[in-house]
């Protein structure tokens, strides 16, 4: 049996379906009026950092190589009977996917043969096809891909930071692998990987658009083969509270510096609750948004520009406040960074800053359900993270100051961060 | 679903742009204007968007500014500096949650039109000029745009490719001006150009989402009343419709990747009625993961991770990227020239045509869905002859024939190659 369930927001004036559906596969459908586009994506809550697993039924435990994740996203796209590519080019939906720390997602957008796209999908994930010559294939362009990244300053601040703050968690290792790790890629471990984790009980499709709950059950039951409950559980190492390195370097071949400041936090395996991620949301919005007393000081200083952001960066087992940007003088922007964050830690957040935060987080809350893309992400991050949509603005009009200010105390610790910044060539010769 | 264009014409070059489209829960508004790109203004008319979005007289610093705008449920004001064939357009837009969603009645809409003309014109001047401090603030930060865009080596080549084989073209300028330029510049300077381009540029207003299209457009019909405008600075773009010879050249970097990018002529541009059928042969060539570069370069050769083909029919060219190992860069090169000929000896099937046109349509489309799509689409016709809505591209994507696809390859030559060399 099917179970249905309608999601309502009075506020928003909007609805979204939740099914879940007998094969265990969970489903969520948003349907938007008067759209001709709709955006299905399947994820599995599996990426980069499940390396190490093993079953409640078995003793023994499973290594693979650091990238085999998004090696089988590259590889699932084949099966037996052709590619997938070639399958989307017969209904003209533009297809894709990729692969994080802790999920692998497949999508696609399409304005016409809807339901043929959604059979595409739900097959490519249902049909790994490894072999000796198809894996050995993908070699050279994932190598490529890896050796694409090395040269790009913007992803390797964000690797040095991540090694800088974790000194177990496979976190700090890069999505793709190495040259190396995945020359031990083979179709043995492929299978093992696949048949351990693109289990439907582990798994979740998100479609938004021009669609409909009906359509997608239709189809749902038509090509949906029933997973066995049984997803193994990813063994991750200890990991200290305290970071590893207080500063990183790399030189690279640019003109531009930039940085990333990591204030590494206490983390569990289990995600932060709504509430908790709302009060982040308004901590971090009045610290280092456009209105902040910080901002203007670094612009001031002329620290930073256009390209200065912060993000709350977790998953299970890690978490950690981290604010980026270019700067020609990266060390310097983390001192006044570090020093207004320990001002705050005093002071705490005021009534005036935290009303105007609220309101802005809201409207970019309501903003973001506009596009079918945004909403199916969305809600397939959420529900990997036990949290839910609507949820989201119901709980910030019912944040307190207390609850932010109580919040704050326990995150941004500036005795345990970490920088990371990326400099000239030029710069090394001239020392 | 009415996503027809409703046109006032504000006044001589001026015109203010609608679609009133209730699907969404943001509205956005842009003012885009449109100058000769001139190795002389280049860097004076790229600051005047980063300067104007910043402040204003009643907003007079940027954090003021900002307050005002979380205050108004987080919208957002954007700026952007492009390059349209040989035109230089400036952009300043605001993106803001429709007065539906709003918790109080805080007149979200018309206060964000209001605060729009506030920043093109009524700037925050001292002693009749702009401010001293924002205009280095601002110096400072357009340097640092144009030193990041040699950080990104996918980017960098592929600029660097266009300046080279554009060279003696005003195309080959870049969008910010040089450096040097930047640096030099003064606020009378800048003053002058501001004022210039409110009397000389042409402008076009985009206003879309659920908006009062008459009201929106009397606030800008007010604000024009007191720009005395002059002739409209004439927005020509010179095609160069084949290449006589390639030329090629080479960087040598530290760096792990090379990168491959090769600069073709199409010879059909703007609003030849070619245009049309070059999109849909630069598609087959290398837009999509169906085309005859991704199933041959990347997944047949695997010498690589990116090889795609993009044609822009407001300058006549196709720009082709890959990165690749250095060992590899001339069997790459090879292969890229070799499936270009393919499509103009007709190596195609016509499913294969098929799949690409009906890749066109579905992304033509979509972007019917996205308002920032819209705007776009739009923008990006204002110098041609005849405006499509996305059915229109629709119905003439697919009437474009095989024939028309192998004259369309036939007409393209080789111009430049750039390879970016690993050390």
């Amino acid at each position: 049996m099917n179970n249905l369930k309608e999601i309502k927001n009075e506020r928003i004036g909007d609805k979204y379906f939740e099914i879940d559906h007998s094969s265990g596969l969970k489903i969520y459908v948003y349907p938007q009026k008067g759209r001709s586009s709709t955006y299905a994506v399947i994820g599995t809550k599996y990426g980069a950092i499940n390396t190490k697993f093993k079953y409640k039924d078995s003793e023994e435990i499973i290594t693979v190589p650091d990238g085999i994740a998004h090696y089988l996203e590259h590889k699932l796209f084949e099966s037996e009977d052709g590619d997938a590519f070639s399958k989307y080019a017969k209904t003209g939906a533009s297809a894709n996917a990729y692969t994080s720390f802790d999920t692998t997602c497949y999508l696609f957008s399409c304005t016409e043969n809807f339901e043929e796209s959604l059979r595409i999908l739900l097959g490519l994930i249902q049909s790994p096809y490894f072999t000796d010559e198809n894996v050995q294939k993908e070699r050279g362009i994932i190598g490529q891909e890896i050796k694409m990244y090395e040269d790009e300053p913007s992803w390797k601040v964000m690797f040095n930071l991540l090694g800088a703050m974790y000194k177990n968690h496979p976190v700090k290792v890069d999505i793709a692998g190495t040259i190396e790790s995945i020359s031990h890629i083979n179709p043995e471990n492929l299978y093992e990987c696949y048949n351990a984790f693109y289990n439907l009980n582990n798994m979740v499709l998100c479609v938004a658009g021009n669609v409909n709950p009906e359509q997608i059950i239709k189809i749902a039951d038509q090509c949906l083969k029933p997973s066995e409950k049984r997803v193994p559980e990813t063994i991750f190492p200890d990991e200290p509270y305290e970071i590893v390195k207080e500063r990183v370097e790399q030189h690279f071949e640019i003109n531009m510096p930039s940085f990333q400041l990591g204030f590494k936090e206490k983390a569990s395996t289990k995600k932060l609750t709504a509430k908790q991620i709302c009060e982040t949301d308004i901590i971090l919005n009045t610290i280092a948004s456009g209105s902040s007393k910080l901002y203007k000081k670094l612009l001031d200083e002329n620290l930073i520009n256009d390209t200065f952001g912060y993000e709350y960066f977790e998953g299970t087992g890690y978490a950690a406040v981290i604010f980026s940007g270019e700067s020609k003088d990266p060390d310097k922007a983390a001192e006044i960074i570090k020093e207004y964050v320990k001002e705050l830690h005093e002071t705490g957040i005021s009534n005036e800053d935290f009303e105007r935060a609220k309101k802005d987080i809201y409207g970019r809350n309501v903003s973001m359900l506009n596009s079918p893309e945004n909403i199916a992400n969305a809600m397939l991050s959420l529900y990997f993270a036990d949290r839910e949509l609507y949820n989201m603005v119901e709980c910030l009009a019912n944040t307190t100051l207390e609850d932010v200010n109580n919040r704050l105390k326990e995150q941004l610790d500036v005795s345990n961060c970490a920088l990371s910044v990326v400099l000239p060539i030029k710069d090394k010769e001239g020392k | 679903m009415n996503k027809n264009l409703i046109s006032h014409r504000i006044c001589d070059g001026v015109n203010f742009n609608a679609i009133k489209d209730t699907r969404f829960k943001t509205e956005r508004i842009s003012v885009n204007m449109f100058l000769p790109l001139d190795e002389k203004t280049a860097a004076k008319n790229a600051i005047l968007p980063f300067l104007l979005s910043k402040s204003c007289k009643k907003y007079p610093d940027l954090t003021k500014l900002n307050r005002r705008l979380s205050e108004l449920y987080g919208a957002t004001i954007h700026c952007d500096v492009s390059k349209i064939g040989d035109v230089q357009a400036l952009t300043i837009s605001g993106i803001f949650l429709d007065d539906r969603y709003a918790l109080e009645d805080d007149k979200v809409s018309e206060n964000m039109t209001k605060l729009i003309c506030d920043l093109i014109f009524e700037p925050l001047l001292v002693d009749g000029t702009f401010s001293k401090y924002n205009i280095e603030q601002e110096k400072r930060q357009l340097v640092e745009l144009i030193d990041s865009e040699y950080n990104d080596k996918r980017v960098f080549a592929k600029l660097r490719c266009e300046q080279l084989m554009c060279k003696n073209e005003r195309f080959g300028i870049s969008r910010f001006g040089k450096r040097e330029e930047v640096l030099a510049l003064t606020p009378e300077v800048v003053y002058s150009a501001w004022q210039n381009a409110l009397e000389t540029a042409k402008i076009e207003i985009m206003a879309l989402g659920d908006i009062n299209i008459d009201a929106t457009a009397e606030v800008f019909r007010q604000a024009f009343l007191n720009v005395k405008r002059k002739n409209v600075a004439d927005c020509e773009t010179e095609i160069v419709k084949s290449a006589d010879k390639v030329s090629e050249y080479k960087d040598i970097m530290d760096v792990s990747q090379s990168k491959l990018v090769l600069g073709f002529r199409t010879k059909f541009a703007q609003n030849d009625k070619e245009v049309m059928a070059t999109r849909v042969m630069a598609a087959l060539y290398g837009a999509t993961p169906n085309s005859k570069l991704f199933l041959n370069v990347r997944e047949k050769l695997s010498l690589c991770y990116y090889c795609s083909a993009r044609y822009d029919k407001s300058k006549g060219i196709m720009m082709v990227q890959s990165g690749v190992e250095k060992e590899n860069i001339e069997k790459a090169k090879l292969e890229i020239i070799k499936q270009l000929e393919e499509i103009k000896k007709g190596n195609f099937q016509d499913s294969e045509l098929e799949a690409i046109k009906k890749s066109l349509c579905n992304s033509f489309r979509t972007i019917g869905d996205l308002l920032s799509g819209l705007e776009n689409l739009y923008l990006s016709q204002v110098f041609d002859d005849e405006l499509f809505t996305p059915e229109q591209y629709v119905e003439r994507i697919n009437a474009v024939t095989k024939e028309q696809v192998i004259d369309a390859a036939k007409a393209t030559t080789l111009d430049t190659v750039y390879e970016l060399v690993s050390k």
